[in-house]
C-alpha cells in the first residue's frame, strides 16, 4: 500500500497500452506518455509490462510505504530518495514498511515512473486503470492522486524477478534523453500532407520547434513559423471551414501534428479523437516516449521517416521492453 | 464531392485514414459507417478499432500483425464489396429525449457570455432563427425538433455526439461562437455549422445553444443499465429524437433520473436502410419548414 503524503504535479495512475477500443466514442487511450520507461519499470519489479503504476510530471510525489515491497523508478531523473538516502534509478530496490520515498523535481526529462511489485490495484474503467482526469475517468476515483490517499497494491503473480531487488536495466536498453534541449522526433507524412506545399514541408523539417508551456497530456503546442499550403487548402467546399487548415471534421490519429489555424499541436495520449483541422504529419508510436520527456521551451526537430521505418522502430521498441533488457 | 475511389493515407505507424469525399453529406457518413461495419464483420487480423467521422473512417491497426500495404488492400476490397451506398443497412437504435427548448439554464449561460465576453452576442435561438430565415425562436424549436438526428460520429469530448438531421426540411446552419465559451451546462442541446450536439458534461464549447435535456448520456457511476457497462451512451449510427416538453415534464424526468427510476426511451428493432431513406427524401419538398 502506498500512502500519498504529497501528490506532486498531477501524478496519476496509468497502465499500458491504456483504454484501447473506444476511439469511436471519443475516448483517448491515456496511458504513460513514455511507455518505454514505464514498461521497463514494471519488468524490473516482475510485473507484466503494462501493469498499473504511477506517472509523475515535472515534480514527483512523496509516498509513505505501508508494507515491505520492491519498487523501481524509471523515466525522468527526479533524484529519488528513500528516508533521505538517494536510491538508484533503472533498478529494483527493496523497501520496508514505514519508509518514505521522495521523488523531487525532474532534473532531466519531464516524467518519472514508479513501479511497485504486483502493480497498483486500481479499478478497470473500460478495460484500463489509466487516468484520464480531464473527464474524471480511470485511476482510483477518476482523478490524479491526492494527498492522504492510500493506493492499494496487488499481490504478485510470481513472474520472473518478482520481489527481487538489484535487477537493473542494461545501459544500452535505457532511453537516452536529449542533452542539448533539442530532441530528434520521427514524423510520418500524412494523412493530409498534400495540403502543404513543397516550401511548407521543407520549412517544417528544417525548423527547430519550441514546445510551449501550455502543453499537457492532451496536446503539445509548438512555436514556429507559419505554414504554406497547396491549392487543396484554399479551393474547397465551404463546409471545410474558413481557414486554409480547416477540413471536414475527421478522425485524428494519436500523434497527429494537428494544424489548428497556423499552430501545430501534437495530439498525445489524452487528446481529442476528431476535429476540423488538417494533420500534415503524424508522430509514430516509437517516438512518443520522447514527447513524454520533453520540457516546455525545449526544441523538437522532426525527421521524416516512412511508414515501414516507423513500424520497424515500433517493433524494436516493443522488443526492448522485455526481460531481455534486464541484468542482475 | 464524393470521390470515385476512396483515398487512403497513413497516420503514423498504426493508423489509416480512408477519405470518401470532401463535403458534409450523410451519404459519405453512411459509407464510413458501412465500411466500419464490414471491417468488424470481416474480422481482419491486425484490426484494433475504427472510428467513423463525417466523410472518412480512421482505421487503427497493429503493425506487427498486418503491414500498411496489406491493410490498404483489405480496405480497398471491402469498399468494393460494399457496392452502392444504397445497399448499406445499419443497425440503428432510436433514442427519444425529453428536451426543454428555450430553457433558463442555457439562457443563463448565454447571458454570462454576454456579460463577460461579448455584450453584442444575440440570444442564440433568435440568432439561429434569423440566420435561417425562420419566423422566430418558436419556429426554430418546431424545425429543430421536427427531425430524427443521425449520430455521425462521437468526439471533441468522449461521448459527445455529432448529429445531422435526417429530414432535409430540418437542415439549418449557423456559425460557432468566436471566441468560444468557457462553460456550457451538462445536457445542453445546440448546434454549430450544420451539426447538432448534446454536451455530455459541463465543458467549454462553441455551439449556439437553445435547449437542454435532463437525460444523462454519460455515466461513470454505472447508475443506468442501458449503458451496458459503458460510460458513453451512443454509438455511431444511433438516432436521436428531441421531444419538446414543458418545464414540469423536464423536472419530473430530472427527479426520476436523480432517484434512478428513469426509464430510457430506446427503440432497438430497426435497421437503417440507405435505399429506403433516399427514396423517402426524394419525395420531400426540401423548401418546406415545419
Amino acid at each position: 500500500m502506498l500512502e500519498i503524503i504529497k501528490p506532486g504535479l498531477e501524478t496519476s495512475i496509468q497502465d499500458f497500452p491504456g483504454r484501447i477500443g473506444y476511439w469511436n466514442q471519443g475516448f483517448p487511450p491515456s496511458g504513460p506518455m513514455d511507455s518505454w520507461s514505464f514498461r521497463l519499470g514494471n519488468i524490473l519489479v516482475g510485473n507484466d509490462a503494462g501493469a498499473p503504476g504511477l506517472e509523475a510530471q515535472f515534480m514527483g510525489p512523496t509516498i509513505k510505504l505501508q508494507s515491505d515491497s520492491v519498487i523501481a523508478i524509471t523515466g525522468a531523473n527526479m533524484a529519488p530518495k528513500l528516508d533521505g538516502e538517494e536510491i538508484p534509478m533503472w533498478q529494483s530496490v527493496a523497501v520496508k514498511a514505514g519508509q518514505t520515498l521522495i521523488m523531487g523535481p525532474a532534473l532531466k526529462g519531464a516524467r518519472g515512473y514508479l513501479a511497485v511489485a504486483g502493480g497498483i490495484d486500481a479499478p478497470s474503467w473500460l478495460g484500463s486503470a489509466s487516468t484520464f482526469h480531464k473527464a474524471s475517468v480511470g485511476g482510483l476515483d477518476g482523478n490524479a492522486i491526492k494527498a492522504g490517499q492510500v493506493l492499494p497494491v496487488k499481490a504478485g503473480k510470481g513472474q520472473a524477478g518478482q520481489g527481487q531487488p538489484g535487477r537493473r536495466v542494461k545501459e544500452a536498453c535505457r532511453p537516452q534523453f536529449a542533452s542539448d534541449k533539442k530532441w530528434q522526433i520521427e514524423a510520418v507524412a500524412g494523412p493530409n500532407d498534400d495540403w502543404i506545399d513543397a516550401a511548407g514541408h521543407a520549412q517544417f523539417l528544417a525548423t527547430e520547434w519550441k514546445l510551449e508551456a501550455r502543453s499537457d497530456r492532451t496536446g503539445y503546442r509548438l512555436d514556429g513559423p507559419d505554414w504554406t499550403f497547396t491549392e487543396k487548402a484554399t479551393n474547397k467546399p465551404p463546409e471545410n471551414g474558413e481557414f486554409p487548415s480547416n477540413i471536414v471534421d475527421q478522425g485524428y490519429p494519436l500523434g497527429a501534428i494537428n494544424l489548428c489555424g497556423q499552430k501545430p499541436i501534437i495530439l498525445v495520449n489524452d487528446g481529442p479523437s476528431m476535429g476540423g483541422f488538417i494533420v500534415p504529419y503524424t508522430v509514430p508510436s516509437a517516438a512518443f516516449w520522447k514527447l513524454g520527456q520533453i520540457k516546455p521551451n525545449e526544441f523538437l526537430c522532426f525527421n521524416q521517416v516512412s511508414v515501414e521505418e516507423a513500424q520497424r522502430l515500433r517493433i524494436e521498441l516493443d522488443d526492448m521492453c522485455t526481460e531481455a533488457s534486464i541484468e542482475s | 464531392m464524393i470521390f470515385d475511389e476512396p483515398n487512403f493515407s497513413p497516420g503514423g505507424d498504426r493508423y489509416i485514414t480512408v477519405e470518401f469525399g470532401n463535403e458534409l453529406s450523410l451519404e459519405l457518413n453512411f459509407m464510413a459507417q458501412g465500411l466500419a461495419g464490414a471491417l468488424e464483420e470481416a474480422g481482419t487480423k491486425g484490426l484494433v478499432e475504427s472510428a467513423p467521422c463525417f466523410a472518412s473512417l480512421l482505421v487503427h491497426y497493429e503493425p506487427r500483425d498486418i503491414s500498411y500495404g496489406d491493410m490498404v488492400s483489405e480496405l480497398r476490397s471491402l469498399c468494393a464489396s460494399l457496392g452502392s451506398t444504397d445497399e448499406i443497412e445499419l443497425d440503428s437504435r432510436l433514442f427519444t429525449f425529453e428536451t426543454l427548448y428555450l430553457d433558463p439554464w442555457t439562457k443563463e449561460c448565454i447571458d454570462d457570455y454576454r456579460e463577460k465576453i461579448n455584450p453584442d452576442k444575440e440570444y442564440d435561438p433568435d440568432f439561429v432563427a434569423r440566420l435561417n430565415g425562420l419566423e422566430d425562436r418558436h419556429q426554430l424549436v418546431r424545425v429543430h425538433s421536427g427531425s430524427e438526428y443521425w449520430v455521425a460520429s462521437l468526439g471533441f469530448w468522449p461521448g459527445l455526439p455529432f448529429l445531422q438531421p435526417l429530414d432535409p426540411r430540418a437542415m439549418i446552419t449557423c456559425p460557432k461562437y468566436n471566441p468560444p465559451r468557457t462553460w456550457t451546462p451538462q445536457g445542453t442541446v445546440g448546434m454549430g455549422g450544420s451539426a447538432s450536439a448534446i454536451y455530455p458534461v459541463a465543458t467549454p464549447g462553441g455551439y449556439q445553444l437553445f435547449g437542454r435535456t435532463p437525460v444523462p448520456i454519460w455515466d461513470t457511476g454505472k447508475r443506468f443499465d442501458v449503458f451496458d457497462g459503458d460510460i458513453v451512451l451512443f454509438r455511431p449510427g444511433d438516432r436521436i429524437k428531441f421531444q419538446p416538453v414543458i418545464r414540469e415534464a423536464y423536472d419530473d424526468a430530472e427527479r426520476k433520473i436523480a432517484d434512478g427510476s428513469y426509464i430510457y426511451n430506446i427503440i432497438e428493432y430497426q435497421k437503417f436502410s440507405v435505399r429506403n431513406y433516399k427514396n423517402w427524401i426524394d419525395k420531400l419538398d426540401r423548401n418546406e419548414r415545419f
